[in-house]
């Protein structure tokens, strides 16, 4: 889906790039900045970043404005992402994460849905079908990043909905 | 009628004569007061002969409603007196205004969220008549202000302080001094204000000064900028003019209900 990126108003709004002392502002800004974060990479279809990358990236970086959001709150921003199911990450050192605009669980729920509404349950899946498939085209799900999509299988998994399984020399996923 | 006595009835007569002249005083009175109740009940007939003709103008048009108002002002008629009477019955003048006191309350509750509770009445207007859409009647900075006095008067927390040539209307009862407001009189410029700013114009401490930008940040009507040059800049979301005209976005709406 191409459409412009609209800048939410906090984006021009200099102090936006400050941490805020007031407990209840900072509260609206980190909801504003996962909000804004999230909305840029679903555009962008960027599903994984470096932290160098995120504080050179227009998103924290607004040359025109001269503001930037300095390093230690982007890891704010990103812990609060982490905590809401948005984000993973993706090494040890916390140098690179995963970006998930939609939560697996939710991701999870859609498959699921297209699974039962087109009478697909106990049919096996390669991973490629589900996202690249000819049949899943005009689905949400279509063209969505391996690594999200297993975790939203992974979800599944977790209700007993469905099974990753090898399929020849890679992965697939039973619907149950 | 038989004579009385040339003394005692000159007497009686003298007296009963200035008793009629005291009595004449009274009654000349009475007859002022009668005839200037005859015309304020006539000007007053006058007045609402000339609002039914003019009714459908009176909700038109916004500056043809502040001189009927002032026209009412002068004979001591409010025609915004909540509760039944003649002219909000008439002319459903209490209606319109009472339709828009919600609507200015929808917005504030919208943005509040953004500005902390204070807006300047430019954007108040702007959003306002956003909402009526096109084929709304038309409602002029007047009439907002006249509206949100009524407010004021319900005790809804609303105030209206003076910035600039213009209003911020503010809709939460945030605790706002004197000082408060003469450091927001003086923010309304740039959008932001600093200690220096403040120390410069008002001659004040710089104690005094930050203590009250501490108070609106606490308040949420200011947003605290590090990155600026020289020194930190405090800005008011409710005076940063990039803000004018922006979309209540769906979060926004959803907050204003209760």
């Amino acid at each position: 889906m191409a459409m412009s990126f609209e800048w939410p108003w906090q984006y021009r709004f200099p102090p936006f790039f400050t941490l805020q002392p007031n407990v209840d502002t900072r509260q609206k800004q980190l909801a504003a900045w996962c909000s804004l974060v999230l909305s840029f990479c679903r555009l962008h279809k960027q599903s994984s970043m470096t932290v160098m990358e995120a504080q050179e990236s227009p998103l924290f970086n607004n040359v025109k404005l001269q503001r930037k959001l300095p390093v230690e709150s982007i890891q704010i921003v990103l812990e609060e992402l982490r905590k809401k199911g948005n984000l993973e990450w993706l090494d040890k050192n916390k140098s690179s994460f995963l970006i998930m605009w939609r939560r697996p669980e939710e991701w999870g729920k859609l498959i699921y849905q297209w699974v039962s509404r087109s009478g697909q349950n106990n049919s096996v899946f390669t991973l490629y079908e589900l996202t690249s498939g000819e049949d899943t085209e005009g689905e949400e799900f279509h063209g969505l990043d391996e690594a999200t999509l297993l975790r939203a299988l992974q979800a599944l998994q977790q209700e007993h909905k469905a099974e990753i399984i090898t399929l020849g020399d890679g992965r697939g996923v039973k619907f149950f | 009628m038989h004579r009385r006595g040339v003394g005692a009835g000159a007497i009686a007569k003298k007296k009963l004569a200035e008793a009629k002249y005291k009595e004449r005083g009274t009654v000349l009175a009475e007859d002022q007061l009668n005839q200037m109740s005859k015309q304020l009940d006539m000007f007053k007939t006058n007045l609402e002969e000339f609002a039914s003709k003019h009714k459908q103008e009176i909700r038109k048009n916004p500056e043809f409603r502040v001189q009927f108002q002032d026209m009412c002002a002068t004979i001591g008629v409010d025609p915004l007196a909540s509760g039944k009477g003649f002219w909000s019955e008439m002319l459903g003048v209490g209606d319109f205004y009472y339709e828009l006191g919600v609507q200015i309350i929808e917005v504030c509750l919208a943005l509040r969220h953004r500005n902390g509770g204070l807006i300047m009445l430019e954007e108040l207007h702007q959003q306002v008549l956003k909402g009526r859409g096109k084929f709304a009647q038309d409602v002029s900075q007047d009439d907002l202000i006249r509206a949100i006095k009524k407010l004021k008067a319900l005790g809804t927390g609303f105030g209206i302080i003076p910035v600039g040539g213009t209003y911020l209307i503010q809709s939460v009862p945030a605790e706002l001094n004197m000082d408060h407001t003469v450091v927001l009189q003086l923010a309304e410029k740039n959008g932001y204000v600093t200690v220096s700013e403040i120390q410069a114009s008002l001659r004040w401490e710089k104690e005094r000064a930050r203590q009250v930008l501490e108070h609106l940040l606490k308040e949420g009507l200011a947003w605290l900028d590090l990155q600026a040059a020289g020194e930190a800049h405090y800005w008011l979301p409710a005076l940063f003019t990039d803000l004018y005209s922006q979309e209540i976005t769906a979060e926004e709406a959803r907050e204003a209900l209760p």
